[in-house]
Formats: C-alpha cells, sequence, structure tokens
C-alpha cells in the first residue's frame, strides 16, 4: 500500500503543490487525470524516489520514502518500482534487448523479456535498434522494461501521450493487463482512456494546482 | 557489466577510433624514438670494447673507428698489409686483425669485408665454422644475409661492385649467429680473396693494401703507448710508399659519439614529451566531451535505478578497454616500426632488435594508460559528489 499524507513540493521555492492524502491500495490500477502542471508526474516521481517532498510522508508498505538514502531510494526503484516514461528514456541507438539488459547492471534478472516482448507483439524486433522502431514500439520497450523484473509498483507517466487514441488505447488495454496483481498509477490526461482503470483520482481537485511560495 | 560496457563502446565507435588513434600515434612515437635511441647507445657501445687499439690512415679518427667497427662508410684511404708483422714485433700487440673495405657487395647491398678467423674469437655461429686463413674463396656470412638470402653453408655466391654480381665464386662455409650489431649485414671473407677479386676485375692491387689494424694489447698502457708512438707516423711499404697513419683507442671515439649522439636524443626525447603532453590534453578533452555526451545516458540509467557506483564502474571499465587496447597497439605499433627502420638504421651500423624491450618503454606504456582512464575517473568522481537526481 501507498500512502500520501500532507505532502508539499517546492520548485526552486518559487512554487508549490500541496497534496490532500491519497491512498493507492495494493493490486489496483489508478488513472491520475488532471491538468499540466497540477503535479501529477511529480507525485509519481516522488513515489519513485526520484524526487524528495518539502514535507510530508510518502509511505509504501509502511516505510518511509524520505527516511531512506539516495542509495537505498535507488535499490528500491531497482527492486520495486517499473516506472515507464513518458519519453520512454531508452538509449536509441543501442537494441531494444540490450535497452532492457541494461537492468542486468543493477544485477536484475532480465531472463522474462522475450516473454513480455512477445505478449506485445514485439519479440521480431527484439535485435533492433530503438531509433529505427515507432513511437507506439518504443513506449512498448519501455513497458517491457520497467515490468520486466517483476516489480510490485508500476508507475508510467504519460504512456500515451506520444502516441495516437488508438495506439494509445491499445497500449494502455496491454498495460493493464500485464500489470494485473500489481499496484499501477498511470498519469494520463485523456479522460476516454478511464474505462480501463480500477480508480480515477482527479489530481487537479487533489492538489488545487501550484501556488506561489 | 563487462558486456555491456563493449555493447556502449560499439555505439560511440568513432570516438573511440580516435582516442584509440591518438594514444597509439602519441604513446608509439614516445616508446619508438626512446627505443631506437637506446639500442643505437647499446650497439654503439657494445663494439668499442672489443679492441683497444685501431690504426689506419691517417684522416678523421670517428671516421676510422666508424668504418672499422661498424663498417658505416666507403674508405678508400688504405695502409699496407704488411705492417702487420711490424706490429706484431711490438711487445705490447697480443693480436691483430685486418680489416680490407671497399671491395664490393653481394647483392649490391651487403658490404664484403676482408680479414682474418681471428675476428670471430667471441662470436657464435649458427652453422658452419670459421673459414680458413690459408686457403680463399671462403666467406662467412651474417646473420641477416643468409636468412634474407637464404644462404646455408656449401653455398655458392658471386661478390660484385655493381648492379650484377659476377668473378669467382665464393663458398659459404659459416653462417654467424645473430648479434644484432653491424656484423648480421656483413659478408666476411680472407683478406686475400678480396685481392683477388680485384685484380679479377682488372684493378693493380700489387700492395695489397688493407683499411685498417684491429689491435689488442697486452694491457691497457700498452694501447695508450702505441697511440702515442703511432699517432702522426708515417709508415713505408717495399715499394717505397709512404703512408700517413694514425692508431685510436676506440672506446674514447665512442664516447665522444655518444656524447654527440645524447643530444640528439635529448631533443628527441624532449618532441616525445612534447608530443605526450599534447596527447594528454586531446585525450582529456575527448573523454570530457565523451562524458558530457554521456550526461543524458547517465541521467537515463540512473532514473532506472541503476547506482552512480554502477554507472562510475561502467565508465571507467569502458575507458579501460581503451586504455588497453591502446597501448597493447601502441606496443606493437611500435615494433613494427622498428621492424622497418631496421634497415634504415643499418646505415649506422646498429642492426635494431624489435624483440629488446628496455623497462622504461613499460613505464611509458602505464603512464599512457593512466592518462586515458584518469580523465574518466576525475569525471565521474566529480558526477558522484554532485549526483541529484532532481536535476
Amino acid at each position: 500500500m501507498i500512502s500520501v499524507k500532507n505532502l508539499s513540493k517546492h520548485f526552486r521555492n518559487e512554487t508549490a503543490i500541496d497534496y490532500k492524502d491519497i491512498i493507492f491500495e495494493d493490486g489496483k490500477s489508478y488513472m491520475l487525470l488532471g491538468a499540466s502542471g497540477c503535479g501529477k508526474s511529480t507525485l509519481l516521481n516522488m513515489i519513485a524516489g526520484i524526487l524528495s517532498p518539502e514535507s510530508g510522508e510518502i509511505e509504501i508498505d509502511g516505510v518511509e520514502m524520505s527516511s531512506k538514502s539516495q542509495k537505498e531510494k535507488d535499490k528500491f526503484r531497482i527492486e520495486k518500482i517499473g516506472y515507464i516514461f513518458q519519453d520512454f528514456k531508452l538509449i536509441p541507438e543501442m537494441s531494444v534487448i540490450d535497452n532492457i539488459n541494461i537492468l542486468n547492471l543493477e544485477g536484475v534478472d532480465t531472463s522474462g523479456a522475450d516473454e513480455f516482448l512477445e505478449k506485445l507483439e514485439i519479440l521480431d524486433k527484439k535485435n533492433k535498434k530503438v531509433k529505427n522502431l515507432s513511437g507506439g514500439e518504443r513506449q512498448r520497450v519501455a513497458i517491457v522494461r520497467a515490468i520486466v523484473k517483476k516489480p510490485d509498483i508500476i508507475l508510467a507517466d504519460e504512456p500515451t501521450g506520444n502516441l495516437n487514441f488508438a495506439i494509445g488505447e491499445q497500449v494502455i488495454k496491454e498495460l493493464v493487463e500485464i500489470s494485473k496483481g500489481k499496484t499501477l498509477i498511470a498519469v494520463t490526461h485523456d479522460e476516454r482512456l478511464a474505462k480501463y482503470f480500477d480508480c480515477v483520482i482527479d489530481m487537479n481537485e487533489m492538489t488545487g494546482g501550484r501556488r506561489d511560495v | 557489466m563487462f558486456k555491456f560496457a563493449l555493447k556502449n563502446m560499439a555505439i560511440k565507435k568513432i570516438q573511440i577510433i580516435l582516442v584509440v588513434i591518438s594514444v597509439v600515434i602519441s604513446a608509439g612515437v614516445a616508446i619508438l624514438a626512446f627505443n631506437v635511441a637506446s639500442q643505437i647507445d647499446d650497439g654503439i657501445s657494445s663494439n668499442a670494447g672489443y679492441y683497444s687499439l685501431i690504426i689506419g690512415p691517417a684522416g678523421s679518427n670517428t671516421d676510422l673507428a666508424m668504418n672499422s667497427m661498424y663498417f658505416t662508410g666507403n674508405p678508400t684511404e688504405t695502409i699496407p698489409y704488411s705492417y702487420i708483422d711490424t706490429l706484431y714485433k711490438d711487445t705490447n700487440v697480443k693480436r691483430v686483425i685486418p680489416l680490407a673495405i671497399g671491395g664490393g657487395t653481394y647483392k649490391n647491398q651487403y658490404k664484403v669485408v676482408g680479414t682474418s678467423s681471428d675476428l670471430f674469437a667471441s662470436n657464435e655461429f649458427a652453422s658452419g665454422d670459421i673459414f680458413n686463413d690459408n686457403t680463399d674463396c671462403q666467406v662467412v656470412v651474417g646473420y641477416t644475409v643468409a636468412q634474407r638470402n637464404n644462404l646455408k653453408v656449401g653455398d655458392k655466391i658471386k661478390i660484385g661492385h655493381g648492379t650484377e654480381d659476377h668473378g669467382h665464386d665464393l663458398e659459404v662455409v659459416g653462417i654467424l649467429e645473430q648479434t644484432y650489431s653491424s656484423y648480421d649485414n656483413i659478408v666476411f671473407t680472407q683478406v686475400k680473396t678480396l685481392w683477388h677479386l680485384h685484380e679479377h676485375e682488372g684493378e693493380e692491387h700489387e700492395n695489397h693494401n688493407v683499411y685498417a689494424f684491429l689491435v689488442n694489447t697486452k694491457n691497457l698502457t700498452g694501447a695508450s703507448v702505441l697511440v702515442n708512438k703511432l699517432n702522426n707516423t708515417v709508415i713505408t711499404d717495399e715499394h717505397g710508399t709512404e703512408y700517413p697513419i694514425q692508431a685510436i683507442e676506440p672506446m674514447n671515439i665512442v664516447r665522444g659519439v655518444l656524447d654527440d649522439l645524447g643530444d640528439t636524443k635529448y631533443i628527441t626525447f624532449v618532441l616525445c614529451g612534447i608530443i605526450l603532453a599534447m596527447n594528454i590534453l586531446i585525450i582529456s578533452i575527448i573523454t570530457l566531451l565523451n562524458m558530457y555526451n554521456s550526461k543524458k545516458e547517465i541521467a537515463l540509467m540512473r532514473l532506472i535505478g541503476i547506482s552512480m557506483k554502477k554507472i562510475n564502474l561502467l565508465y571507467i571499465i569502458q575507458n579501460s578497454i581503451i586504455g588497453i587496447i591502446s597501448t597493447i597497439l601502441a606496443f606493437g605499433a611500435s615494433r613494427l616500426c622498428l621492424l622497418f627502420m631496421s634497415d634504415y638504421v643499418q646505415g649506422m651500423g646498429v642492426v635494431l632488435n624489435y624483440g629488446k624491450i628496455y623497462g622504461l618503454e613499460f613505464v611509458i606504456l602505464l603512464g599512457v594508460f593512466i592518462i586515458t582512464v584518469l580523465p574518466t575517473i576525475i569525471c565521474t568522481y566529480s558526477m558522484a559528489r554532485k549526483d541529484s537526481l532532481e536535476q
């Protein structure tokens, strides 16, 4: 379970976002909806340990994230979290499989990559360089890299942001399907995709947007 | 980690090839210059100690030393061979070895030197043996001459003056072991064989002259006594022809030559130092640019959870691979150059041994390796200190 309490994040000491308390239950899929700048991606980054809040708590399975050192956060992220970034965060000159196997650097077992690539119908692109793939294919590679390590939590930041609706919808269906039994938190601004998730959270209501510090 | 490092290097092959070329050139030139200078030093010094005295025609004492020990020139001045009897009468003299030079070439490339079997007193033979002083038309060939011309004991060779070899057939009776000295490139024969060859070609050689005598004295004092006694004297042959002569102590002359070479060596080392310094700068700049270009890649790895420690290790492995490949190639390139330079340096009477390695070469290579890896260590260390995902 992920519990967010009295969370506040400052940006260069100019603006800040204050979050209402939120609880994400284990094994459920959540869609975070909201306008740009309302704090959706920031929340994902704080859950992943990439950003640190100025105040408040993020508790994951009873462990307070801000009490962890950067090293511990890194370890937590590599072991427990699968993060799908909006801009994929893939190395374009490397092949699909090498982009997944990059996790081997931290001793992550990626032997199940083929199975996931097959599920997402890109197994035949396994040895192709990422720069030669379409946007939809790149998104699928990013999904496989996030889930291959079998994380407890999957965070997806605008996974359909670079795709047209048809492909985006397909990717979301696949993502939800593949994440069954895990906690999935996906940020998107497209309400049409809400039907695929267990819960939809309107982040505009949860934060009220940015305020001046 | 190693496998991923190789894959990551493969996507940056152009930058990596540039770094490798840059390191290979600078390190290769540095160790080549050092090796050649050292081998020339060693080669010149090693021959100088064999004889206490050289007696030859008056003129440049350096020419006499270089022509007699390293066969560098084509001297035309001579002294009468009959003077050997006078020398042997001197109580200070232990052994006298005649040298007749300028008597043609084998295959228009290898000098033919007339001498006596005493010259080979300290030489080992790869096959065959010393020629017999009492016969003629026999030759002992240097190791390189035999190797390059596929000569065996019992083969017949012809000696000539021009582009074609003609005259008598000379029999190979011995092949010297490799000495890495001028001897490797020389065809030795009896002095009288050389005279016969000239007579066969219609030249006047009734005087039966030689270029010089290599003399071993019974002790060091004997050499000094003879130098004082013989220098600037004039000897006459049986026809009354006068020959001004000089006597030199080869060690003293060689010391002078090495002093002169020392300046050149110093300049070479300074130039190598400048090349190396320039390359430290180039390697550092290329590494820094590479690291700058890799910032995005590093940020990506950090975001997906790869620790800074692993990232540092990855880049250090990559640059270590570049360093190892570069230093091995630099070493190989220097040996290849030594092989090709050997013929060129032969004119100085030194044979370069491409298998000869000096300890300082490894120090240079180690230095180059450190130079290749150090900027990465500094960069990654600095990145690790500033590590912040918030950026």
